[in-house]
């Protein structure tokens, strides 16, 4: 980080320079040459797999801009800190940046992003067949602000889904892939023996729990993100606690409270689990060659509770903070890292599974990539964005205050799965939990 | 006033000038103090005295409500809930830690190779870097992965996950804690223990007195300062537990082992609020300075009236 900091004088000199060469060259010039040449970008994101496999492509780039490229990819907690920080202060280190779900809100509520439309627009900047339409709805509705501003170009999605490890098992039980959530109880009961655990799911109940919330009709706040009063202690956010956690404390393995997302994969690859709920990147690799369940697996879209289906879904973005020098430059390095070639490069040399332009998805390359054990999860993947982009049911998650609220959800679940509590008197305390913290960030209930 | 015949104020020029030369060359250790300890900690202080939150850069020199911060912690229950959780943790791995330090440290107080080479193995758990003695425990206390409860349910008697269970998550915090730490209360007693003088033992056992009345009328006594610093050591220590607790139970399930020094992490870390974790970790700073200076003072009376 520090050699980030350090160069910047000297990439601010240098970028004046490539500004200045940039404004005598003129159009045509510009067309020919390279007009952000000595350049450099600071450019962070979280450690993921699409910056990472895009951190092999960066010589490419540089040798075709002529813009150097400083890039790293810390862990996520580190890389939302440190960013945090960095925005709040309006600071120039950084060119571009990974927008992160969770802090949609807040970070482009503060007006801490630059927009992206002027550049989108021009078509100067951008070649129409560039298509940023091509991006699904519902990661660019994320992305923007009420006035239909986009600020950041998203490069993945994260699809909650259902798996079942062992298909074999449900069909034996006269059963089959659930469609609803009394039939997830069903499937859970009935292959919960012989070492299988019949449900399996991690331990971020703020992003586990709340489909089977809005499932049974409930939300975690009363009408985000406009009305932030927490619902935590409603008869249907009780019922859907108490559903939940049973599953977990009825159905899953010893100590499933502390399961993490890879536990929750390797348990479905070592043939120790049957059913999970979690996003599509953790329940793909049940399908791997590598795995007990491999020829056994079979996915399916989350299945519709009482009052409807709500699959989570989430997505990452490339964003220009507004104190980014450069701001041509920083475009020139997303519109590279997101045209529909290097998504698809991304696609077809390096298995990328979490593509976020439709063209991709829909190409014969992803449906194979995406085609495990003869299902088609690349179309459950597609109907699931669209059904999030279809309505606001995610708006609950990109609230400044989520993070609060996120950590109160899991204690709420894990007090009812050790049974501390009853579900009725957990969602209760963790309504006044919830009160109490959104008080303390100045927000009025 | 200066005796008659005598040069007044030659003494006290010289004490004056003595006094000059220690400052001045106590001066640099001391600015260097207050740079890197005592300026953070007072800006701790300062920002208790604010709402400041990274996402509004005025609120860090927002002082119009200075106590607000210390009124919202004593009407937070999951504060207060968190101070009990601390007090179990910090109690009873303090006693059992001091407690097995000073029963190891008597089996080694001896001389020979094997009791040497036992010396070593035991530091081994102090010298380790404590995310990588969380990593430890963390794999032990996993049944997916564990070898302790593979061994357990091989035989027929599988162990339900123990992080996991309000009932025992903290005490196997504590477990994890203790065998990381005991070494070192062990060390400092066991360096105590080998400067017990010879001939009070030697008279008391002329006397005829048992090992036992040997241990608490002759040894005790003089091995009770080392017992008080390293069980000092120990309590400040156990307030500024955090990787265990982050990487085995998150302060779950629940908060059952959420103590303070991790409540104030996530309000600072996870919410922002930084003025609000401050204030928290003032209050905590100030308790373990009371708690320590009660302790000390206790034990250095106890050592003179010795």
């Amino acid at each position: 980080m520090s050699s980030l900091l350090s160069g910047n004088r000297r990439r601010v000199l240098k970028g004046a320079a490539a500004l200045g060469a940039y404004a005598l060259s003129g159009p045509g010039a510009r067309a020919a040459g390279k007009p952000f040449e000595g350049v450099e970008l600071n450019v962070s994101c979280w450690s993921a797999p699409f910056p990472k496999l895009l951190q092999g492509y960066l010589p490419e780039f540089e040798r075709l801009t002529g813009i150097k490229v400083n890039y790293d990819t810390p862990g996520f907690l580190i890389y939302n800190q440190r960013v945090d920080l960095e925005l709040s202060t309006r600071g120039s280190s950084y060119d571009v940046l990974n927008i992160t779900f969770i802090y949609v809100d807040r970070w482009l509520r503060a007006g801490w992003f630059a927009p992206l439309n002027d550049f989108v627009k021009d078509e100067g900047a951008t070649p129409r067949d560039w298509d940023v339409d091509d991006f699904l709805l519902a990661t660019r509705k994320i992305m923007s602000d009420k006035q239909g501003n986009l600020y950041g170009i998203p490069w993945t999605c994260d699809c909650y889904m259902a798996a079942a490890g062992r298909y074999d098992l449900v069909t034996q039980a006269g059963l089959g892939m659930p469609t609803t959530f009394d039939e997830i109880e069903k499937v859970a009961a009935a292959t919960n023996k012989d070492g299988v655990a019949g449900f399996l799911g991690d331990n971020r109940h703020g992003w586990n729990f709340p489909p089977y919330l809005q499932g049974f009709g409930g939300n975690v706040f009363r009408r985000p993100p406009d009305d932030l009063m927490p619902t935590l202690d409603t008869r249907e956010a009780i019922a859907a606690a108490d559903f939940y956690s049973h599953l977990l404390r009825d159905y899953g393995p010893n100590g499933v409270l502390s399961y993490s997302y890879d536990q929750v994969t390797a348990a479905l690859k070592q043939g120790r689990g049957n059913y999970a709920t979690e996003g599509h990147i953790f329940l793909m690799p049940a399908a791997d060659p590598d795995s007990k369940e491999a020829k056994t697996v079979r996915y399916s879209m989350f299945p519709k509770g009482p009052a409807g289906q709500f699959p989570g879904f989430a997505t990452h973005a490339w964003g220009i903070p507004v104190g980014a020098k450069n701001k041509r430059a920083s475009w020139e390095f997303i519109k590279w890292a997101m045209s529909k070639e290097m998504m698809m490069r991304a696609v077809r040399e390096k298995g990328y599974s979490s593509p976020s332009r439709r063209s991709v998805i829909q190409s014969p390359e992803f449906r194979k990539r995406l085609t495990l054990n003869d299902n088609d999860v690349s179309d459950i993947y597609l109907k699931t964005i669209d059904l999030a982009g279809g309505s606001d049911y995610m708006a609950y998650r990109i609230v400044p205050v989520f993070p609060q609220v996120d950590t109160i959800i899991g204690q709420a679940m894990e007090r009812i799965v050790s049974k501390q509590m009853s579900a009725a008197e957990s969602m209760r305390q963790a309504q006044a939990s919830a009160i109490a913290d959104l008080k303390r960030a100045g927000i009025r209930l | 006033m200066p005796a008659a015949g005598t040069e007044p104020g030659i003494g006290y020029g010289i004490d004056r000038r003595h006094r000059a030369a220690l400052l001045a060359g106590l001066l640099p250790a001391l600015l260097l103090l207050v740079a890197l300890t005592l300026a953070p900690a007072l800006y701790l202080f300062v920002i208790s005295l604010t709402p400041a939150t990274p996402t509004n850069p005025a609120s860090l020199t927002d002082f119009s409500a200075p106590a607000q911060n210390y009124v919202s912690a004593l009407g937070d229950e999951r504060f207060i809930e968190s101070l009990w959780v601390q007090v179990k943790l910090s109690v009873s791995t303090v006693v059992v830690q001091t407690a097995l330090g000073l029963g190891v440290a008597l089996l080694l107080n001896r001389g020979g190779r094997l009791v040497g080479a036992l010396r070593t193995v035991f530091l081994i758990p102090t010298v380790l870097p404590p995310i990588v003695a969380a990593l430890i425990w963390k794999v032990l206390y996993t049944p997916d992965v564990s070898p302790l409860h593979r061994t357990l349910a091989s035989v027929g008697a599988p162990v339900a996950s123990l992080i996991t269970n309000p009932d025992t998550a903290l005490w196997a915090i504590a477990v994890a804690d203790t065998w990381q730490w005991f070494p070192f209360t062990m060390l400092i007693i066991l360096a105590a223990l080998q400067v017990v003088p010879r001939e009070p033992l030697e008279a008391a056992t002329v006397d005829g007195a048992s090992p036992l009345q040997l241990f608490f009328y002759v040894v005790l006594p003089f091995i009770r300062p080392a017992i008080v610093v390293a069980a000092l050591f120990r309590l400040i220590d156990s307030v500024k537990a955090f990787p265990l607790i982050y990487v085995l139970t998150s302060g779950g399930p629940g908060t059952a082992t959420q103590v303070t020094n991790y409540y104030a992490f996530t309000q600072a870390f996870n919410y922002a609020y930084w003025g609000y974790a401050s204030a928290i970790s003032v209050v905590l700073t100030a308790a373990v300075f009371v708690l320590s200076a009660l302790i000390g003072s206790r034990g250095a009376r106890a050592a003179a009236h010795e």
